[in-house]
Protein backbone atom coordinates (compact mmCIF):
# COMPACT_ATOMS: atom_id res chain seq x y z
CA UNK A 1 0.00 0.00 0.00
CA UNK A 2 1.69 2.85 -1.23
CA UNK A 3 1.76 6.20 0.56
CA UNK A 4 0.61 8.68 -2.14
CA UNK A 5 2.44 11.79 -0.76
CA UNK A 6 5.57 10.62 -0.27
CA UNK A 7 7.87 10.40 -3.18
CA UNK A 8 11.54 10.33 -3.04
CA UNK A 9 13.54 11.86 -5.76
CA UNK A 10 13.85 8.64 -8.22
CA UNK A 11 10.19 8.68 -8.73
CA UNK A 12 10.31 5.18 -6.83
CA UNK A 13 7.66 4.62 -3.41
CA UNK A 14 9.93 5.76 -0.60
CA UNK A 15 7.62 3.62 1.58
CA UNK A 16 5.84 0.29 1.18
CA UNK A 17 3.95 0.07 4.66
CA UNK A 18 4.61 -2.83 6.24
CA UNK A 19 2.80 -4.84 9.03
CA UNK A 20 5.88 -4.24 11.11
CA UNK A 21 5.47 -0.30 10.85
CA UNK A 22 5.62 1.25 14.33
CA UNK A 23 4.42 4.47 14.24
CA UNK A 24 1.89 5.18 11.44
CA UNK A 25 0.82 8.58 10.60
CA UNK A 26 -2.48 9.09 8.69
CA UNK A 27 -3.01 12.92 7.40
CA UNK A 28 -2.41 14.37 9.92
CA UNK A 29 -3.13 18.29 10.09
CA UNK A 30 -1.65 20.89 13.01
CA UNK A 31 -4.05 24.05 13.13
CA UNK A 32 -2.62 26.30 15.38
CA UNK A 33 -2.97 30.03 16.88
CA UNK A 34 -5.55 29.82 13.30
CA UNK A 35 -2.06 29.02 11.08
CA UNK A 36 -1.83 25.57 9.30
CA UNK A 37 1.39 24.21 10.91
CA UNK A 38 1.27 20.72 9.63
CA UNK A 39 -0.60 20.07 6.18
CA UNK A 40 -2.00 16.60 5.63
CA UNK A 41 1.15 14.49 7.14
CA UNK A 42 1.65 10.94 6.17
CA UNK A 43 4.23 8.80 7.58
CA UNK A 44 5.15 5.48 7.93
CA UNK A 45 7.97 4.35 10.33
CA UNK A 46 9.18 0.80 10.58
CA UNK A 47 10.00 -0.79 13.80
CA UNK A 48 13.89 -0.38 15.03
CA UNK A 49 14.61 2.21 12.01
CA UNK A 50 16.42 5.39 12.19
CA UNK A 51 14.30 7.95 10.39
CA UNK A 52 15.13 11.83 10.62
CA UNK A 53 12.80 15.22 9.56
CA UNK A 54 15.27 17.75 8.13
CA UNK A 55 13.84 20.95 7.02
CA UNK A 56 13.98 24.71 7.55
CA UNK A 57 13.66 26.76 10.50
CA UNK A 58 9.52 27.05 10.57
CA UNK A 59 8.40 23.60 8.97
CA UNK A 60 7.03 22.45 11.50
CA UNK A 61 9.75 19.46 12.37
CA UNK A 62 9.20 19.87 15.99
CA UNK A 63 5.73 20.28 16.43
CA UNK A 64 5.29 17.18 14.10
CA UNK A 65 7.34 15.20 16.99
CA UNK A 66 5.73 16.45 19.82
CA UNK A 67 2.20 14.74 17.95
CA UNK A 68 4.35 11.68 17.73
CA UNK A 69 4.47 12.27 21.58
CA UNK A 70 1.30 13.04 22.52
CA UNK A 71 2.69 16.59 23.52
CA UNK A 72 0.18 17.87 20.88
CA UNK A 73 -2.75 16.75 19.26
CA UNK A 74 -3.13 16.84 15.40
CA UNK A 75 -6.61 19.02 14.43
CA UNK A 76 -7.15 16.40 12.08
CA UNK A 77 -5.64 13.01 10.76
CA UNK A 78 -4.64 9.92 13.04
CA UNK A 79 -1.57 8.59 14.61
CA UNK A 80 -0.68 4.85 15.70
CA UNK A 81 2.18 3.87 17.90
CA UNK A 82 2.18 0.36 17.54
CA UNK A 83 -1.75 0.41 17.44
CA UNK A 84 -2.17 3.02 20.09
CA UNK A 85 -2.57 6.60 20.35
CA UNK A 86 0.82 8.63 21.12
CA UNK A 87 -0.81 9.62 25.15
CA UNK A 88 -1.58 6.05 26.02
CA UNK A 89 1.94 4.75 24.16
CA UNK A 90 3.43 7.65 26.01
CA UNK A 91 2.02 6.69 29.89
CA UNK A 92 2.90 2.73 28.55
CA UNK A 93 6.80 4.43 28.44
CA UNK A 94 6.88 3.19 25.22
CA UNK A 95 8.12 6.92 24.12
CA UNK A 96 11.75 8.50 25.46
CA UNK A 97 12.02 12.34 24.55
CA UNK A 98 15.56 14.50 24.18
CA UNK A 99 15.73 17.79 24.02
CA UNK A 100 17.78 20.60 22.66
CA UNK A 101 18.06 21.45 26.01
CA UNK A 102 19.39 18.50 28.20
CA UNK A 103 16.97 19.80 31.10
CA UNK A 104 18.54 17.85 34.19
CA UNK A 105 17.69 18.94 37.65
CA UNK A 106 20.58 20.75 39.29
CA UNK A 107 20.28 19.31 42.42
CA UNK A 108 20.10 15.68 41.53
CA UNK A 109 23.28 13.93 40.25
CA UNK A 110 23.83 12.01 37.06
CA UNK A 111 22.71 8.82 38.10
CA UNK A 112 19.57 9.81 40.04
CA UNK A 113 19.01 12.51 36.66
CA UNK A 114 18.67 9.42 34.68
CA UNK A 115 16.76 7.65 36.59
CA UNK A 116 14.32 10.07 37.27
CA UNK A 117 11.88 9.94 34.53
CA UNK A 118 11.35 6.37 35.94
CA UNK A 119 10.80 6.65 38.84
CA UNK A 120 7.33 8.97 38.13
CA UNK A 121 6.32 6.17 35.49
CA UNK A 122 6.47 3.84 37.82
CA UNK A 123 6.29 4.42 41.41
CA UNK A 124 6.73 0.78 42.80
CA UNK A 125 10.35 0.71 41.96
CA UNK A 126 12.77 1.23 45.08
CA UNK A 127 15.59 3.87 45.47
CA UNK A 128 18.07 1.03 44.92
CA UNK A 129 16.32 -0.09 41.85
CA UNK A 130 16.07 3.09 40.23
CA UNK A 131 19.77 3.35 40.87
CA UNK A 132 20.96 0.18 39.46
CA UNK A 133 19.19 1.17 36.42
CA UNK A 134 20.33 4.95 35.92
CA UNK A 135 23.86 3.26 36.53
CA UNK A 136 22.86 0.92 33.82
CA UNK A 137 21.72 3.37 31.42
CA UNK A 138 24.88 5.50 31.97
CA UNK A 139 26.82 2.75 31.22
CA UNK A 140 25.05 2.86 27.76
CA UNK A 141 25.73 6.01 27.11
CA UNK A 142 29.60 5.78 28.22
CA UNK A 143 29.01 7.89 31.46
CA UNK A 144 29.64 5.13 33.95
CA UNK A 145 32.19 6.96 35.81
CA UNK A 146 30.32 10.00 36.28
CA UNK A 147 27.05 8.80 38.08
CA UNK A 148 27.59 11.40 41.46
CA UNK A 149 28.69 14.47 39.48
CA UNK A 150 25.93 17.53 39.57
CA UNK A 151 24.63 19.11 35.94
CA UNK A 152 27.46 21.62 36.71
CA UNK A 153 30.37 19.70 37.08
CA UNK A 154 29.24 18.08 33.53
CA UNK A 155 30.03 19.63 29.69
CA UNK A 156 27.23 19.77 27.42
CA UNK A 157 28.21 16.83 25.84
CA UNK A 158 27.53 14.96 28.99
CA UNK A 159 25.09 16.22 30.45
CA UNK A 160 23.32 15.06 26.78
CA UNK A 161 24.20 11.97 27.23
CA UNK A 162 22.56 12.07 30.73
CA UNK A 163 19.08 12.84 28.91
CA UNK A 164 19.59 10.43 26.48
CA UNK A 165 20.06 7.65 29.56
CA UNK A 166 16.95 9.01 31.28
CA UNK A 167 14.88 8.74 28.19
CA UNK A 168 16.32 5.07 27.79
CA UNK A 169 15.88 4.46 31.28
CA UNK A 170 12.04 3.90 30.43
CA UNK A 171 13.20 1.05 28.01
CA UNK A 172 10.50 3.11 25.00
CA UNK A 173 10.10 1.43 21.80
CA UNK A 174 10.80 5.00 20.19
CA UNK A 175 13.26 7.35 21.09
CA UNK A 176 12.04 10.96 19.69
CA UNK A 177 14.59 13.61 19.95
CA UNK A 178 13.68 17.07 18.95
CA UNK A 179 17.78 18.68 17.75
CA UNK A 180 19.44 16.60 20.47
CA UNK A 181 22.92 17.71 19.14
CA UNK A 182 22.21 21.26 18.22
CA UNK A 183 23.65 23.19 21.10
CA UNK A 184 27.05 21.76 20.66
CA UNK A 185 30.03 21.75 18.54
CA UNK A 186 31.04 20.20 15.74
CA UNK A 187 33.66 17.53 17.30
CA UNK A 188 31.05 17.12 20.36
CA UNK A 189 28.17 16.48 17.64
CA UNK A 190 30.01 14.19 15.70
CA UNK A 191 30.88 12.07 18.77
CA UNK A 192 27.77 11.95 20.31
CA UNK A 193 26.36 11.10 16.72
CA UNK A 194 27.89 8.27 16.59
CA UNK A 195 27.53 7.07 20.23
CA UNK A 196 23.81 7.47 19.36
CA UNK A 197 24.53 5.07 16.18
CA UNK A 198 26.07 2.56 18.55
CA UNK A 199 22.91 2.70 21.56
CA UNK A 200 20.29 2.54 18.51
CA UNK A 201 22.65 -0.83 17.12
CA UNK A 202 22.72 -2.42 20.37
CA UNK A 203 19.33 -1.45 22.00
CA UNK A 204 17.54 -2.09 18.58
CA UNK A 205 15.23 1.03 19.68
CA UNK A 206 13.35 2.67 16.74
CA UNK A 207 14.90 6.18 16.58
CA UNK A 208 13.29 9.63 14.91
CA UNK A 209 15.25 12.31 15.05
CA UNK A 210 14.57 15.54 14.21
CA UNK A 211 17.62 17.65 12.39
CA UNK A 212 19.17 20.57 10.74
CA UNK A 213 22.39 19.51 9.97
CA UNK A 214 22.68 17.12 6.25
CA UNK A 215 25.71 15.76 7.78
CA UNK A 216 24.21 14.48 10.47
CA UNK A 217 21.20 13.18 9.12
CA UNK A 218 22.91 11.03 6.57
CA UNK A 219 25.41 9.76 8.57
CA UNK A 220 23.02 8.56 11.50
CA UNK A 221 19.42 7.71 9.41
CA UNK A 222 18.38 4.93 7.48
CA UNK A 223 15.24 7.33 6.07
CA UNK A 224 15.38 10.98 6.00
CA UNK A 225 11.94 12.99 5.49
CA UNK A 226 12.26 16.31 4.10
CA UNK A 227 10.10 18.86 5.56
CA UNK A 228 8.98 22.46 3.68
CA UNK A 229 7.46 25.57 4.48
CA UNK A 230 4.23 27.50 4.68
CA UNK A 231 2.53 24.71 5.24
CA UNK A 232 4.82 22.56 6.78
CA UNK A 233 4.75 19.44 5.13
CA UNK A 234 6.81 16.64 3.88
CA UNK A 235 8.39 17.52 0.73
CA UNK A 236 10.30 14.28 -0.13
CA UNK A 237 11.97 11.44 1.28
CA UNK A 238 15.53 9.84 0.54
CA UNK A 239 16.13 6.48 1.45
CA UNK A 240 20.44 6.65 2.68
CA UNK A 241 22.03 3.03 1.18
CA UNK A 242 24.80 3.46 3.05
CA UNK A 243 25.44 0.02 4.74
CA UNK A 244 25.76 0.16 8.67
CA UNK A 245 27.47 -0.53 10.98
CA UNK A 246 28.33 3.11 10.14
CA UNK A 247 31.42 5.45 11.62
CA UNK A 248 31.98 9.03 10.68
CA UNK A 249 35.12 7.69 7.69
CA UNK A 250 31.30 7.36 6.29
CA UNK A 251 30.91 10.78 5.38
CA UNK A 252 34.09 10.20 2.52
CA UNK A 253 32.92 8.09 1.08
CA UNK A 254 31.41 8.71 -2.52
CA UNK A 255 28.28 7.78 -2.22
CA UNK A 256 27.60 9.98 0.65
CA UNK A 257 28.80 13.34 -0.95
CA UNK A 258 26.43 12.45 -3.40
CA UNK A 259 23.53 12.39 -0.74
CA UNK A 260 24.44 15.25 0.59
CA UNK A 261 24.17 16.86 -2.86
CA UNK A 262 20.75 15.42 -3.62
CA UNK A 263 19.50 16.26 -0.17
CA UNK A 264 21.02 19.47 0.08
CA UNK A 265 19.11 20.34 -3.52
CA UNK A 266 16.17 18.89 -1.87
CA UNK A 267 16.34 21.09 1.40
CA UNK A 268 16.37 24.38 -1.05
CA UNK A 269 13.48 23.53 -3.00
CA UNK A 270 11.71 23.11 0.17
CA UNK A 271 12.22 26.38 1.52
CA UNK A 272 10.00 27.99 -1.42
CA UNK A 273 6.50 28.15 0.17
CA UNK A 274 4.41 25.69 -1.32
CA UNK A 275 0.46 25.90 -2.06
CA UNK A 276 -1.24 22.49 -2.81
CA UNK A 277 1.38 19.48 -2.41
CA UNK B 1 38.30 18.97 23.70
CA UNK B 2 34.38 19.97 24.81
CA UNK B 3 33.48 16.74 26.14
CA UNK B 4 35.74 16.83 28.90
CA UNK B 5 33.99 17.85 32.28
CA UNK B 6 34.27 21.35 33.86
CA UNK B 7 35.74 21.15 37.14
CA UNK B 8 36.75 23.96 39.68
CA UNK B 9 33.57 25.98 38.74
CA UNK B 10 32.23 26.08 42.08
CA UNK B 11 35.35 25.73 44.81
CA UNK B 12 37.72 28.05 43.74
CA UNK B 13 39.71 28.74 47.23
CA UNK B 14 43.62 29.00 46.75
CA UNK B 15 46.01 31.14 48.14
CA UNK B 16 45.77 33.86 45.18
CA UNK B 17 41.99 34.02 45.48
CA UNK B 18 42.31 34.54 49.51
CA UNK B 19 44.77 37.83 48.70
CA UNK B 20 41.91 38.69 46.16
CA UNK B 21 38.94 38.22 48.45
CA UNK B 22 41.19 40.43 51.45
CA UNK B 23 42.19 42.78 48.76
CA UNK B 24 38.51 43.06 47.98
CA UNK B 25 37.76 44.14 51.59
CA UNK B 26 40.57 46.36 52.24
CA UNK B 27 39.16 49.39 50.51
CA UNK B 28 36.08 49.51 52.25
CA UNK B 29 37.84 49.60 55.63
CA UNK B 30 40.29 51.95 54.68
CA UNK B 31 37.63 54.46 53.84
CA UNK B 32 35.27 53.28 57.28
CA UNK B 33 38.65 53.96 59.04
CA UNK B 34 38.86 57.13 56.74
CA UNK B 35 35.43 58.47 57.74
CA UNK B 36 35.32 58.19 61.19
CA UNK B 37 39.14 60.02 61.69
CA UNK B 38 37.71 63.05 59.76
CA UNK B 39 33.93 62.50 61.97
CA UNK B 40 35.95 62.89 65.11
CA UNK B 41 38.51 65.75 63.40
CA UNK B 42 35.24 67.62 62.56
CA UNK B 43 32.97 67.23 65.87
CA UNK B 44 36.05 68.30 67.67
CA UNK B 45 37.46 71.26 65.42
CA UNK B 46 33.91 72.44 65.20
CA UNK B 47 32.76 71.94 68.91
CA UNK B 48 29.79 70.49 67.36
CA UNK B 49 27.53 69.62 70.42
CA UNK B 50 27.20 66.35 71.30
CA UNK B 51 23.73 66.34 71.21
CA UNK B 52 23.59 67.20 67.73
CA UNK B 53 26.22 65.12 66.64
CA UNK B 54 28.21 62.54 68.76
CA UNK B 55 31.86 62.26 67.86
CA UNK B 56 33.02 58.22 67.65
CA UNK B 57 34.40 58.38 70.43
CA UNK B 58 31.29 59.07 72.49
CA UNK B 59 29.50 56.59 70.96
CA UNK B 60 31.89 54.24 71.91
CA UNK B 61 31.90 55.28 75.53
CA UNK B 62 27.79 55.41 75.60
CA UNK B 63 28.54 52.05 73.83
CA UNK B 64 30.30 50.90 77.53
CA UNK B 65 28.33 52.58 79.56
CA UNK B 66 25.11 51.10 78.66
CA UNK B 67 26.54 48.21 77.44
CA UNK B 68 23.83 45.80 79.87
CA UNK B 69 20.48 47.59 78.95
CA UNK B 70 21.73 47.87 75.35
CA UNK B 71 22.63 43.82 75.20
CA UNK B 72 19.00 43.20 76.85
CA UNK B 73 17.93 45.50 74.21
CA UNK B 74 19.22 43.52 71.44
CA UNK B 75 18.21 40.23 72.71
CA UNK B 76 14.41 41.42 72.73
CA UNK B 77 14.92 43.23 69.41
CA UNK B 78 16.86 39.88 67.87
CA UNK B 79 14.03 37.93 69.37
CA UNK B 80 11.59 40.13 67.42
CA UNK B 81 13.62 39.71 64.03
CA UNK B 82 14.07 36.20 64.09
CA UNK B 83 10.14 35.12 65.21
CA UNK B 84 8.93 37.36 62.71
CA UNK B 85 10.97 36.50 60.11
CA UNK B 86 10.57 32.57 60.50
CA UNK B 87 6.90 33.22 60.55
CA UNK B 88 7.19 35.82 57.30
CA UNK B 89 8.83 32.79 55.25
CA UNK B 90 6.87 30.13 56.53
CA UNK B 91 3.24 32.20 55.64
CA UNK B 92 5.27 33.18 52.36
CA UNK B 93 5.66 29.97 50.90
CA UNK B 94 2.53 28.73 51.92
CA UNK B 95 0.75 31.47 49.97
CA UNK B 96 3.28 31.13 47.26
CA UNK B 97 2.32 27.19 47.37
CA UNK B 98 -1.28 27.54 47.54
CA UNK B 99 -1.59 30.43 44.44
CA UNK B 100 0.47 27.93 42.24
CA UNK B 101 -0.69 24.24 43.37
CA UNK B 102 -4.26 25.94 43.09
CA UNK B 103 -5.27 27.34 39.80
CA UNK B 104 -9.12 28.62 41.29
CA UNK B 105 -7.49 29.88 44.52
CA UNK B 106 -4.27 31.17 42.85
CA UNK B 107 -6.68 33.22 40.61
CA UNK B 108 -8.43 34.96 43.70
CA UNK B 109 -5.25 35.36 46.46
CA UNK B 110 -2.58 36.51 43.55
CA UNK B 111 -4.33 39.87 42.71
CA UNK B 112 -4.94 40.28 46.20
CA UNK B 113 -1.81 40.33 47.47
CA UNK B 114 -0.66 42.46 45.39
CA UNK B 115 -2.93 44.74 45.89
CA UNK B 116 -2.16 44.02 49.97
CA UNK B 117 1.74 45.21 48.88
CA UNK B 118 -0.07 48.99 47.61
CA UNK B 119 -0.66 49.65 51.80
CA UNK B 120 2.00 51.25 53.62
CA UNK B 121 2.40 49.11 55.99
CA UNK B 122 4.49 51.30 58.53
CA UNK B 123 1.01 52.82 59.02
CA UNK B 124 -0.37 49.74 60.30
CA UNK B 125 1.79 49.89 63.29
CA UNK B 126 -0.54 51.88 65.53
CA UNK B 127 -3.26 49.61 64.44
CA UNK B 128 -1.57 46.82 65.41
CA UNK B 129 -0.74 48.02 68.63
CA UNK B 130 -4.52 48.18 69.29
CA UNK B 131 -5.39 45.38 68.74
CA UNK B 132 -2.51 42.89 70.17
CA UNK B 133 -1.23 45.43 72.93
CA UNK B 134 2.85 46.13 73.64
CA UNK B 135 4.09 42.73 73.65
CA UNK B 136 5.77 40.47 70.92
CA UNK B 137 2.45 39.73 69.06
CA UNK B 138 2.39 43.03 67.13
CA UNK B 139 5.82 43.02 66.23
CA UNK B 140 5.60 40.04 64.53
CA UNK B 141 2.95 40.50 62.51
CA UNK B 142 4.12 44.09 61.36
CA UNK B 143 6.51 42.32 60.23
CA UNK B 144 4.98 39.67 58.53
CA UNK B 145 2.81 41.95 56.48
CA UNK B 146 6.10 43.91 55.48
CA UNK B 147 8.67 40.76 54.83
CA UNK B 148 6.12 37.84 53.27
CA UNK B 149 6.17 39.57 50.00
CA UNK B 150 9.49 39.13 49.22
CA UNK B 151 9.16 35.18 49.93
CA UNK B 152 6.36 34.86 47.85
CA UNK B 153 6.73 36.41 44.73
CA UNK B 154 10.59 35.11 44.57
CA UNK B 155 9.22 31.29 45.31
CA UNK B 156 6.59 31.72 42.80
CA UNK B 157 8.96 33.89 39.92
CA UNK B 158 11.44 30.29 40.21
CA UNK B 159 8.85 27.75 40.39
CA UNK B 160 6.80 29.15 37.53
CA UNK B 161 10.14 29.09 35.21
CA UNK B 162 10.77 25.61 35.10
CA UNK B 163 11.46 25.06 31.34
CA UNK B 164 8.73 23.96 29.29
CA UNK B 165 10.39 20.80 27.81
CA UNK B 166 11.11 19.81 31.22
CA UNK B 167 7.22 19.78 32.01
CA UNK B 168 6.65 18.01 28.89
CA UNK B 169 9.08 15.21 29.92
CA UNK B 170 7.23 15.28 32.57
CA UNK B 171 3.16 15.16 31.46
CA UNK B 172 4.43 12.48 29.14
CA UNK B 173 5.12 9.97 31.61
CA UNK B 174 1.72 10.87 33.49
CA UNK B 175 3.26 12.72 36.43
CA UNK B 176 0.58 14.35 38.54
CA UNK B 177 0.25 18.11 39.55
CA UNK B 178 1.49 17.38 42.64
CA UNK B 179 4.60 15.50 41.63
CA UNK B 180 5.68 17.78 39.20
CA UNK B 181 5.24 20.62 42.33
CA UNK B 182 6.82 18.91 44.94
CA UNK B 183 9.96 16.95 42.58
CA UNK B 184 10.15 19.90 40.48
CA UNK B 185 8.83 23.53 40.84
CA UNK B 186 9.73 24.05 44.65
CA UNK B 187 13.18 22.50 44.42
CA UNK B 188 13.86 24.64 41.09
CA UNK B 189 12.62 27.74 42.93
CA UNK B 190 14.73 27.05 45.96
CA UNK B 191 17.50 29.72 44.64
CA UNK B 192 15.11 32.41 44.03
CA UNK B 193 13.45 31.27 47.68
CA UNK B 194 16.71 31.74 49.30
CA UNK B 195 16.79 35.39 47.50
CA UNK B 196 13.69 36.51 48.45
CA UNK B 197 14.76 35.74 52.32
CA UNK B 198 17.92 37.73 52.24
CA UNK B 199 15.48 40.52 51.41
CA UNK B 200 13.27 39.26 53.72
CA UNK B 201 15.69 39.21 56.72
CA UNK B 202 16.72 43.13 55.74
CA UNK B 203 12.93 43.88 55.94
CA UNK B 204 12.35 41.66 58.99
CA UNK B 205 15.29 44.25 60.95
CA UNK B 206 12.86 47.22 59.70
CA UNK B 207 9.47 45.90 60.91
CA UNK B 208 10.94 45.03 64.40
CA UNK B 209 12.52 48.73 64.90
CA UNK B 210 9.35 50.29 63.15
CA UNK B 211 6.70 47.93 65.79
CA UNK B 212 9.04 49.22 68.26
CA UNK B 213 8.55 52.84 67.43
CA UNK B 214 4.94 52.18 67.47
CA UNK B 215 4.79 51.04 71.19
CA UNK B 216 7.10 49.39 73.33
CA UNK B 217 8.33 49.27 76.61
CA UNK B 218 11.66 47.53 75.39
CA UNK B 219 13.61 46.67 71.99
CA UNK B 220 16.50 48.72 70.48
CA UNK B 221 13.97 50.47 68.83
CA UNK B 222 12.68 52.11 72.10
CA UNK B 223 16.00 53.12 73.42
CA UNK B 224 16.38 54.96 70.12
CA UNK B 225 12.95 56.57 71.09
CA UNK B 226 13.42 56.88 75.03
CA UNK B 227 17.46 58.44 74.45
CA UNK B 228 16.45 60.91 71.45
CA UNK B 229 13.62 62.50 74.09
CA UNK B 230 17.08 62.76 76.38
CA UNK B 231 18.65 63.97 74.04
CA UNK B 232 21.25 61.36 74.41
CA UNK B 233 22.25 61.20 70.96
CA UNK B 234 25.38 58.88 71.42
CA UNK B 235 23.10 56.41 72.91
CA UNK B 236 20.92 56.80 70.14
CA UNK B 237 23.83 56.37 67.74
CA UNK B 238 25.15 53.18 69.42
CA UNK B 239 21.95 51.56 69.48
CA UNK B 240 21.79 52.33 65.59
CA UNK B 241 25.23 50.74 65.25
CA UNK B 242 23.84 47.70 67.12
CA UNK B 243 20.63 47.73 64.70
CA UNK B 244 22.85 47.78 61.74
CA UNK B 245 24.83 44.78 63.50
CA UNK B 246 21.86 43.12 63.50
CA UNK B 247 21.06 43.57 60.02
CA UNK B 248 24.44 42.30 59.19
CA UNK B 249 24.12 39.46 60.82
CA UNK B 250 20.75 38.46 59.85
CA UNK B 251 21.66 39.23 56.17
CA UNK B 252 25.05 36.90 56.38
CA UNK B 253 23.05 33.77 58.46
CA UNK B 254 20.59 33.63 55.33
CA UNK B 255 22.87 33.67 53.36
CA UNK B 256 24.94 31.14 55.10
CA UNK B 257 21.18 29.13 55.15
CA UNK B 258 21.45 29.21 51.33
CA UNK B 259 24.71 27.72 50.70
CA UNK B 260 23.81 25.23 52.60
CA UNK B 261 20.02 24.37 50.96
CA UNK B 262 21.13 25.17 47.39
CA UNK B 263 24.79 23.98 46.96
CA UNK B 264 23.88 23.36 43.33
CA UNK B 265 23.07 27.40 42.45
CA UNK B 266 24.99 29.55 40.49
CA UNK B 267 27.09 31.87 42.86
CA UNK B 268 27.90 35.17 42.41
CA UNK B 269 31.49 36.58 43.47
CA UNK B 270 31.20 40.43 44.69
CA UNK B 271 35.00 41.25 43.75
Amino acid sequence: MRMEPIRAAGGRPAHIRHDDDLISVKGVSVVMARQLVLQNIDLAIPKGSFVSLIGPSGCGKSTLLKVLAGLVNPTSGSVSIAGLSPVEAARKRMIGLVFQDANLLPWKNAVDNASMLLGIADRSLSRADLRARGQEMLELVGLGDSAHKRPNELSGGMRQRVAIARALALDPAVLLMDEPFGALDAITRDQMGQSLLDIWQRTGKTIVLVTHSIDEAIHLSRHVHVMGIKPGRITESLDIGLPYPRDLSVTEDPEFVRLVVQLRVMLRASHQPGGAS
Amino acid sequence: MSDQPITNLSEPRSASNWAAATGSWLPAVILLLATIIVWEAVVRLFAISAFIIPAPSEIAQSLVAQWATLMQATLVTAGEILFGFLVSVVVGIAIALVIVRFDWLGRALYPLVVLFQNVPKVALAPIFILWFGYGLAPKIGLILVIAFFPVTLSMLAGMQSVDRSLLSLMNSVGASRTQILFRIRVPHSLPNLMAGTKIAATLSVIGAIVGEFAGASDGLGYVIQFASTQLDTALVFAALLLVSVLGIAFYYAAEILERIIVPWAPKFSHA
